[in-house]
């Protein structure tokens, strides 16, 4: 076997070469790429790690915020809800405060409507009843009301009992002497001076006696002093008629 | 059928030039032809080396080749694998790309001279001693030989030489054997048969660049006193061969 050791020292010298420039050209450069690749491979490993923890952690964060957001609502909500209650309470309370004014206020007018009517009736029904009774009296007994009623008044100024002429005695003998005859219509001289002669006999002598004109005494004559009267009227009757009307008028205004 | 002598089948007796001591034969220029190729390729694979995620083929294909080299010497030192790379990195791509040329027609594989296989083992013979003394120290290199006792110093010596003589002689035997056969073959059976041989001796060409490296690079770690392991994968190795 022959070895040519021209050749033999060139193939060294060869390979030598060779693996220098594949050093330097091939091997230097791709592990350094290789190298520079890993590194840079593990890096963005790193920063996905550090990334995916941050995600996590905020993850967590808001998920806590999120909870306590949604029970700061629900408490908001029962607040608000609660408040709304007591608001319609309040508000429920007042309309009805107000509703119940209203009816009160409406109740009162209605009273005083019905009193008003109630007044007005009686008024007209004593005028139409004085009108009727003085018509009736006058055709029927040939005898002026007017006149009847007042020998009435002086009927009952004769028949008065001890005690109450005792007590309008003691009246008239105040300061002021002065006795008020009210009615309805004009007193003639000589009914007058009949009246002055009933109560001298029956009272005293030591007073002036005033008449009065006053519609307001329905078809009546009304002795007045120092608050004690003798009276005659058609308002007595009047009155109890007028009792037993408005008492029907309610009866039926409660079944209606 | 003419009978040829050894001497005369090597690619080291074609000579094309020579001027006194200074010969260029067949071998020398197809030396030169696969260094151009790896340095092309090299060049090509590298001009644009990025260290992106997005690479170009050829950088990936080379990345890939050097780092499973860088992965065979790191399992076999377990050690840093860098230092080793530009020399069994070049042996493994050297042995490699001029076998696989075998099949371009004319081609004549410089690994099958002896020169070659020779001056390659030479390499290796030198590199043992050098990456031992830089790692552990002249003294402890040279205990080395001396271990268990003196009396085994001649042996380690011969154990030196013998198995760089095996590995010129297996990486020669390999190729030129081959190549010598494909010649017979085409001769007894000049058509199928030397196809399949031709393929066959591709798979031999690589699977011997990579026991030279390998076996390369077992002796380099021997040298490191590397572990257990190691001695196993040279007997698995050696019976490989």
């Amino acid at each position: 076997m022959h070895i040519d050791w021209f050749v033999f020292a060139a193939q060294i010298f060869n390979f030598l070469v060779l693996m220098y420039l594949l050093k330097r050209f091939l091997y230097g450069r791709i592990l350094k790429a290789m190298d520079d690749r890993e590194a840079k491979i593990a890096a963005r490993f790193a920063e996905a790690q550090a990334l995916k923890e941050k995600a996590t952690e905020d993850s967590e964060f808001y998920e806590t915020r999120n909870q306590e957001i949604a029970e700061k609502t629900e408490h908001l909500l029962n607040e608000a809800t609660m408040a709304a209650e007591n608001r319609r309470k309040e508000l429920m309370e007042q309309v009805r405060a107000e509703v119940d004014q209203v009816k009160t206020r409406w109740q009162d007018m209605l009273v005083r409507e019905q009193d008003a009517f109630f007044h007005d009736l009686r008024q007209r029904a004593a005028k139409q009843l004085y009108a009727t009774a003085r018509k009736a009296l006058a055709d029927l007994a040939d005898a002026d009301l007017e006149e009847r009623i007042v020998d009435e008044f002086i009927r009952r100024v004769k028949t008065l009992d001890e005690e109450k002429s005792l007590q309008i005695r003691k009246a008239t003998q105040g300061k002021t002497n002065q006795i008020n005859i009210q009615s309805a219509f004009e007193i003639s001289e000589d009914r007058q001076a009949q009246i002055h002669e009933a109560l001298k006999d029956r009272i005293s002598s030591s007073f002036t006696i005033r008449y009065l004109l006053q519609p307001d005494v329905v078809s009546g004559i009304e002795l007045r002093v120092n608050g004690h009267k003798i009276a005659w009227s058609l308002n007595e009757y009047l009155e109890t008629l007028v009792e037993s009307l408005t008492e029907t008028l309610q009866r039926e205004a409660h079944a209606a | 059928m003419e009978i040829v002598l050894i001497d005369q089948i090597s690619p080291d007796q074609v000579i094309i030039w020579s001027w006194k001591f200074i010969t260029l034969n067949v071998t020398i220029l197809y030396t030169w032809l696969v260094m151009g190729i790896l340095l092309f390729v090299s060049w090509l694979a590298t001009r644009n080396l990025s260290s992106e995620l997005n690479v170009s083929r050829w950088q990936h294909f080379l990345e890939v080749v050097i780092s499973v080299i860088r992965g065979e010497i790191s399992e076999m030192t377990k050690k840093n694998a860098d230092a080793f790379i530009p020399l069994i990195g070049t042996l493994f791509l050297f042995i490699c790309t001029s076998n696989i040329l075998v099949v371009v027609p004319g081609f004549i594989a410089p690994t099958s001279s002896i020169t070659t296989t020779a001056a390659l083992a030479t390499c290796v013979f030198i590199a043992v001693p050098y990456f031992g003394i830089r790692r552990t120290g002249l003294l402890h290199y040279l205990k080395e030989y001396f271990q268990p006792n003196f009396i085994f110093f001649p042996f380690h010596v011969m154990g030196e030489i013998s198995r760089t003589l095996a590995l010129t002689v297996r990486l020669f035997g390999n190729i030129m054997s081959h190549e010598k056969v494909v010649g017979i073959l085409l001769l007894v059976t000049p058509f199928l048969f030397p196809i399949v041989m031709q393929a066959l001796g591709l798979l031999i060409g690589v699977i011997q660049a990579y026991i030279f490296a390998i076996l390369s690079m077992v002796y380099i770690a021997s040298a490191l006193s590397a572990e257990e392991e190691v001695h196993s994968h040279v007997k698995k190795e050696g019976m490989k061969a």
